[in-house]
């Protein structure tokens, strides 16, 4: 795989503040990259920045390896609330940006529609966008983001306005995508990410504070535990008190937590079934992508 | 080139869509048809609306052709000149504002060819309606005042088509850079205030754009001084390309404004 674009030291500075701090990371060709933090973190700034609708103060960005190119040759992108001149319909709107990539006219009333076809509007290609739900904005700022076929799809927080229907919906679209296109999307819906992602970049105050990718961050910030519930509270406080291993317990859960020092599973199933305790399950459990999210944010 | 002709496509449709194409010129033909028919039916209108005793006497004067069409053009002066900037103010600023300009400014376009692409349509539509009214106008002047050679109606409307050209340019060059209140505020300023100080100190220069409403107008009655008509064509001009100069500035420079 050859990097797409890579973002060296990249700075916006407004006033004294320094919204995004030097931030470094690659871009891989064909991957999927989750912009990750919470609110005020620099997400939208810095995917305006790769964008072009930004100067960065300070840094670079190349793109395929040439520092300083129009970076809007090759970019789709979806801002989160698209806006659209609602006296357009969805066909004439997705042809106009096609044609503003570079399009010739034929081409792009053709690729215009097979897109709308593709994001679900095939039924409303002749309506006006002020008419559309949000659900249906969502899917023309997708049409128009990947109608030119661009090799870099910049999304930022592509469903978070979507209700769980449409965000599922919209998602599937997404995956559909991954195999053509290179993927960059900020989202704290971490769920969503955890689907469809190669690699994390963690955005906090402005500054790149964790990336790779999600295994490789899972591992650093997981606490891998096994988790055994019992028929009854009893059984699960016998297995607190009896157990070889340090457990806690809660209700009818019974939980080893240990860090680096975790038994095979083999062992804690060998142990359960000569116990005699009424065993409902047990599961090795790994952190969730919310729950790394919450400690990389906690972190000072 | 290609975006050029994309986005003019894109402004046309716009401007058809919300009706500015029918209603401004519209406006600049009903002044252009009120004044000649108002002017010479006076009389007539006093005596039905005003109320007057009848042994009242009052004494009308009588018009010229060529009065009735400045008259016409002295309301594009000042009702024209507001309908242009109100209902160009946004047309740059706004984009921004309500973030449609984001779609387009993250593509390959040049801001060259999305400030004339603008600049096109709004001159298309400004230049038309004032023709279209000055063109009435004429057509009523000369059936109830008398006929107005052709050659001096087009030295007129030709020379005040420029003025309308440097009004569509300070417009969108402070919608490129402003607000749309203050690109409206700014643009006000610019044509409305600044005539008035013209028309009342304009006695100690004969070289500016603001001249060219006058210099219109002599082509009426006579014919301006050909030197500092010239000189200020050519200032005009000069003013022009430098709006737009500045209005592609802006509206680059601004871009990263834009809602996203």
């Amino acid at each position: 795989m050859s990097a797409i674009l890579e973002a060296t030291q990249l700075t916006k500075v407004y006033g004294t503040e320094r919204v995004v701090n030097e931030i470094n990371f690659v871009l891989e060709e064909g991957t999927s990259t989750a912009l990750i933090g919470p609110n005020g973190a620099g997400k939208t700034t810095t995917l305006s920045m790769l964008t072009g609708l930004l100067d960065p103060t300070e840094g670079s960005i190349a793109l395929n390896g040439e520092q300083g190119a129009d970076v809007r040759q090759h970019i789709g992108f979806l801002p989160q609330y698209p806006q659209f001149f609602s006296w357009l319909t969805a066909l004439e709107f997705t042809e106009m940006a096609a044609k503003l990539s570079g399009m010739d006219s034929r081409s792009a009333k053709l690729e215009a529609q097979k897109t709308l076809e593709f994001v679900g509007l095939g039924e409303a290609l002749k309506k006006k966008t002020g008419t559309f739900s949000g659900g249906m904005k969502q899917r023309l700022g997708l049409a128009q983001a990947i109608v030119h076929k661009p090799k870099l799809l910049l999304l930022d927080e592509p469903v978070s306005a979507l209700d769980p229907v449409g965000r599922r919906e919209i998602m599937n679209l997404l995956k559909s995508l991954q195999q053509n296109m290179t993927i960059l999307y900020s989202t704290h819906i971490l769920n969503d990410a955890e689907e469809m992602t190669d690699q994390l970049l963690f955005l906090r105050k402005g500054h790149l504070v964790e990336q790779g990718s999600l295994g490789d961050v899972r591992s650093k910030y997981d606490s891998p535990r096994y988790r055994v519930e019992f028929a009854n509270e009893q059984d699960a406080l016998t297995f607190a008190a009896l157990a070889p291993w340090k457990v806690s317990n809660k209700g009818t859960f019974g939980f080893i937590d240990m860090n680096n020092e975790l038994p095979e599973m083999k062992d804690v199933l060998g142990y359960l079934a000569g116990s005699g305790l009424n065993v409902r399950k047990a599961e090795r459990q790994t952190a969730s992508l919310e729950e790394i999210f919450m400690k990389v944010a906690g972190q000072a | 080139m290609r975006d050029l002709i994309v986005l003019f496509q894109k402004e046309w449709r716009e401007n058809t869509r919300n009706f500015k194409i029918l209603w401004i010129p519209l406006v600049f033909i009903f002044f252009g048809l009120s004044e000649p028919l108002t002017s010479y039916y006076l009389p007539q209108i006093l005596e039905a609306v005003g109320n007057i005793p009848e042994e009242a006497m009052f004494a009308f004067p009588e018009f010229t052709a060529a009065q009735v069409l400045m008259a016409t053009m002295g309301q594009y002066q000042f009702i024209g000149m507001l309908v242009l900037i109100l209902g160009f103010m946004g047309t740059i600023s706004r984009e921004r504002k309500n973030g449609t300009g984001t779609l387009l400014y993250v593509r390959p376009i040049s801001y060259l060819s999305y400030f004339l692409g603008k600049w096109k349509v709004v001159g298309i539509i400004a230049l038309g309606s004032v023709w279209l009214g000055l063109l009435t106008s004429w057509y009523y002047t000369t059936q109830l005042f008398g006929y107005v050679p052709a050659n001096d109606f087009f030295a007129f409307a030709g020379t005040y088509s420029v003025w309308i050209l440097f009004v569509v340019s300070v417009v969108l060059a402070m919608s490129a850079w402003l607000p749309t209140g203050g690109a409206a505020g700014i643009s006000l300023a610019l044509v409305l205030f600044v005539q008035i100080v013209d028309s009342l100190l304009g006695m100690y220069w004969t070289v500016s754009p603001w001249k060219l409403s006058t210099y219109a107008t002599q082509w009426l009655t006579g014919s301006p001084d050909t030197s500092d008509f010239w000189w200020s064509m050519g200032v005009t001009f000069l003013a022009i390309v430098a709006l737009i100069a500045f209005g592609v500035w802006m509206s680059k420079r601004n871009s990263s404004k834009t809602k996203v």
